[in-house]
């Protein structure tokens, strides 16, 4: 096949930044390859898709797209056309607010052929399956259509190669799935060349080819299964190993002979080979310890019959939540999951009253009903001892002892020191608060997200890097202490070890200062490895709610409203067929003990 | 706290007017509001009227919002019209206080000059009731092509306004999403003195500034990476036509401007006092 990307000895540094940010890096993509990228944040990924694409220009080395040097300029159109890239926010790539004008923007400045361009929308729209929503404005589709429709855009030019730059990260998994099927399709049938960086391990695993980045460098390249063998190297590279081959890991260490494999169905039939080997045929393992049912506290969650419509009584009407009725106990470790739009982001906004009962809207008035009517339903929550139906509620106070973080929190950073922009919500709160307290509250909650407080208090939040800056978001919202925190998507955008870092922090505030901790999250594996209940919220509705263990026993269900299981739930269907039943909680490290239990039962035997 | 702002006002139908070319329609609005003018009678007016209430009815529209654009401009309506009343000078004084007259022909002329303004804000109306911004923007662009010649950016200008419009949903969703990060941090919009409010907003101001920078920062390189040069070889993929809608419609605008010229000339006999004043005026 031939060469279509050759890169030798590629440097580049950003002005005015110490150090390459791609530092003498060598690599050759052939044409058809389907090449993932990986590595941590700032690894120098986004700026390689950049340098490719003709968008940055080298500092040395040589970098050639199909013969063309991308270090003279002239060339950089004619590559472009050769080498379509998709960034990360969909948002942000719009150029037009009806989805037809938005394909033709990149063939209309390639000066292509009125009728031409109109045949291209057509091939373009229909490989990423989007015909029908052709005259649909971009603003009313979802994160995954719209990138789709972005990827649209890219294709209409008809590149060789499509660079996805961290294209997926944003999105919810069914998005994710969307635009991934889209990508493996281009390229089977249409043999496009596929450049996939991503931070999702599961994605990288589905490329022939595998590189991995750190500072700048590549330091492993090979076929997936090759890369995921080599499980300590990829955490030192600040990269995680897929779910799936810790469990293999764990397997083996137990004297189970599993072979690196990537697909849950393969692994299940891994371990069933082994079972074979023994003698096992079947068996089933002990049930996982029940988790603790936590007793009513102070601090409850009570909500019943919540209803909520955005934009009331006008034509845009959309009944968000249904009659939500939740209980959530003090102390809880809660994970609250659902696709985007099914109502959890307005469902949490009730909980600090962001979004009020209407019963404590100043102008409530009391409902006629009349005579033989029964009495409409009303809503009603309490947190803790604050009843959020009544006007009369400190809803300040309220907002006080339940903190709110927001999905990328760091961008609601504003102060011009690290300082005052954590000490912001507690000098709302508390006016009167003297300075020494203020400082010892800000320095106590910087030190608790693992920052240290004399280097960073007087640093702009904005000189911070993305992991640091979401870590003083989160710490200007923990500064008051509040009894419960919710958190919109926590990990969102991280590379693997930030998100386990942030896991790792919430763990820590659950057991010190945030007694109760909510989640809302896409991440079935994120939620089964952490919480201790999970609603799941479909339709403005409680689909679900139940510990993990008892909940992912439904998996059909769950499958038919579009979610994922979690991978443990995936190999233990996969064994159930071949007479293995395995009784997890569902974290890996449970699921993996409850094989091993089943296989050394089987010596006994 | 902006969840109601729904962007223009573009109401959703497939009508006559709505699929016409939004040049004809810009243009068909100039001659509508010029003609209001010219019209010096009622007659002429009623004429105006005719047309404004046929287009209305063909556009399939609900009157009730083509009245509600008056509310917007209600206040300088009413200004205007007492303005209008108290210092308009006239043959016929009914009263009189200093500087200030109510005279018959005060009275004529108010009238006539609220039905020209409630015709004008009608008609602009219809117009943005009927046409997506989109197509707005490209209408406008195609009617400023002869600008080219004087090396005015006509094709950025649009490419501008396209942009903005395609990034105010985004900007509207990350706006309210940065209120609400901030409300649960204790912020406090809704007391306080006026300097207090403005002080509160900064902690919006400054989140959304940023996004929108980094936002313009990632756009550009996405329009980079998708070939753009600015409008040197540039195609254009959808072209305005001309259709036999516009053509009636447009014969409909000519013999309004025929028989508004026409009822000018015949009918002013008719009225002569208010022919008077308004050429006065």
């Amino acid at each position: 096949m031939e060469d279509i990307i050759v890169s030798e000895n590629l440097k580049y540094s950003y002005p005015g930044q110490e150090g390459f940010a791609i530092n003498g890096i060598s690599f050759t993509i052939r044409r058809g390859e389907f090449v993932s990228v990986i590595g941590h944040n700032g690894s120098g990924k986004s700026t390689l898709a950049r340098l490719i694409n003709g968008l940055l220009e080298p500092d040395s080395g040589k970098l050639t797209v199909l013969g063309m040097d991308v270090n003279e300029g002239k060339n950089a159109i004619e590559i472009r056309k050769h080498v379509g890239v998709v960034f990360q926010n969909p948002d942000n790539q719009m150029v037009a607010s009806i989805v037809e004008d938005d394909v033709a923007f990149g063939p209309e400045n390639i000066g292509v052929e009125r009728e031409e361009i109109g045949r291209r929308i057509d091939w373009a729209l229909s490989a990423v399956g989007m015909e029908k929503y052709r005259h649909s404005t971009p603003a009313r589709l979802s994160g995954g259509q719209k990138q789709r429709i972005a990827v649209a855009g890219v294709l209409a030019i008809k590149p060789d190669v499509l660079i996805l730059d961290e294209s997926t990260a944003m999105l919810d998994p069914r998005g994710r799935k969307e635009v991934i099927e889209v990508v493996r399709r281009l390229n089977k049938e249409e043999g496009m060349t596929i450049v996939l960086i991503t931070h999702f391990m599961e994605e990288a695993l589905l490329a022939d080819r595998t590189i991995v980045m750190n500072r700048g460098e590549i330091v492993l390249s090979g076929s997936p299964e090759e890369i995921f063998k080599q499980g300590e190297a990829l955490e030192t590279y600040n990269l995680s190993l897929p779910r799936i081959s810790v469990i293999s890991q764990n397997l083996r260490s137990a004297g189970m002979d599993i072979k690196d494999v990537l697909k849950p169905a393969e692994l299940a039939a891994e371990i069933l080979k082994n079972f074979n080997n023994r003698g096992i045929s079947g068996g089933e393992s002990s049930f996982p310890a029940p988790a603790d049912i936590a007793p009513a506290g102070e601090w409850d969650i009570n909500i019943k019959n919540l209803t909520f419509t955005y934009s009331k009584k006008s034509p845009f009407a959309t009944r968000a939540l249904n009659g939500i009725s939740l209980k959530i106990s003090d102390g809880e470790f809660f994970g609250i999951i659902g696709h985007t739009g099914s109502g959890k982001s307005t469902l949490v906004q009730h909980l600090n009253a962001l979004i009020k009962l209407p019963q404590a809207e100043k102008k409530y008035r009391k409902p006629k009903v009349k005579k033989g009517q029964p009495a409409p339903l009303l809503p009603l929550i309490t947190v803790g001892g604050f009843d959020l139906s009544s006007k009369k509620t400190d809803f300040k106070s309220l907002r006080a002892s339940v903190g709110m973080v927001f999905q990328y929190p760091e961008y609601q950073l504003f102060a011009e020191t690290v300082f005052d922009d954590v000490a912001f919500g507690l000098k709302n709160f508390n006016k009167k608060l003297p300075a020494e307290e203020v400082e010892k509250a800000v320095r106590d909650s910087l030190e608790i997200v693992g920052l240290n407080y004399e280097e960073v208090k007087d640093k702009s939040p904005f000189d911070l890097s993305g992991g640091q800056k979401r870590r003083v978001a989160i710490a200007g919202v923990i500064v008051t202490k509040p009894h419960i925190l919710v958190l919109d998507e926590p990990a969102a955008g991280l590379d693997p070890k930030g998100k386990k870092e942030i896991m790792e922090l919430l763990h820590k505030l659950h057991s010190g200062w945030c007694k109760t901790v909510i989640i809302v999250s896409h991440d079935m594996d994120e939620v089964a490895e952490n919480c201790t209940r999970v609603a799941v919220i479909s339709n403005g509705e409680v689909f679900a709610c139940d510990a993990p263990a008892n909940l992912f026993k439904r998996a059909d269900e769950l499958s038919a409203l579009g979610l994922d299981v979690p991978l443990t739930t995936k190999i233990s269907a996969c064994l159930e067929k071949g007479g293995v039943i395995i009784h997890s909680d569902c974290t890996v490290k449970d699921f993996s003990q409850k094989v091993i239990e089943v296989y050394a039962g089987g010596k006994d035997a | 706290m902006l969840n109601d702002v729904t962007f223009g006002q573009y109401y959703p139908a497939n009508s006559f007017v709505h699929r016409l070319d939004p040049r004809f329609k810009l243009l068909a609005l100039i001659a509508f509001i010029v003609m209001l003018f010219v019209a010096n009678n009622f007659y002429a007016l009623a004429a105006c009227a005719v047309l404004l209430f046929a287009a209305i009815a063909a556009a399939r529209v609900p009157l009730g919002s083509v009245l509600r654009s008056i509310k917007g401009v209600i206040f300088i309506l009413v200004f205007t019209g007492i303005l209008n009343v108290f210092f308009h000078s006239g043959k016929t004084v009914y009263w009189q206080w200093g500087i200030f007259k109510v005279t018959s022909e005060g009275i004529i002329f108010t009238v006539f000059l609220m039905f020209r303004l409630f015709f004008l804000v009608m008609a602009s109306s219809i117009l943005t009731l009927t046409t997506t911004p989109v197509s707005l923007t490209d209408g406008i662009e195609s009617l400023l092509k002869p600008l080219k010649l004087i090396r005015f950016p006509v094709h950025e200008l649009a490419l501008i306004m396209s942009i903005a419009l395609s990034f105010i949903p985004s900007l509207i969703d990350e706006t309210n999403r940065i209120i609400s990060a901030q409300k649960a941090r204790g912020a406090d919009f809704e007391s306080g003195n006026i300097f207090k409010r403005i002080k509160a907003v900064v902690p919006i101001l400054i989140p959304l500034l940023i996004s929108a920078l980094r936002r313009a920062e990632e756009l550009g390189d996405a329009m980079d990476s998708r070939c753009y040069s600015g409008s040197k070889n540039r195609t254009k993929y959808k072209k305005l036509r001309f259709g036999w809608r516009d053509l009636l419609a447009f014969l409909l605008v000519g013999a309004l401007i025929a028989g508004v010229v026409l009822l000018n000339i015949y009918c002013y006999n008719i009225f002569p006092q208010i022919y008077a004043y308004i050429r006065i005026s």
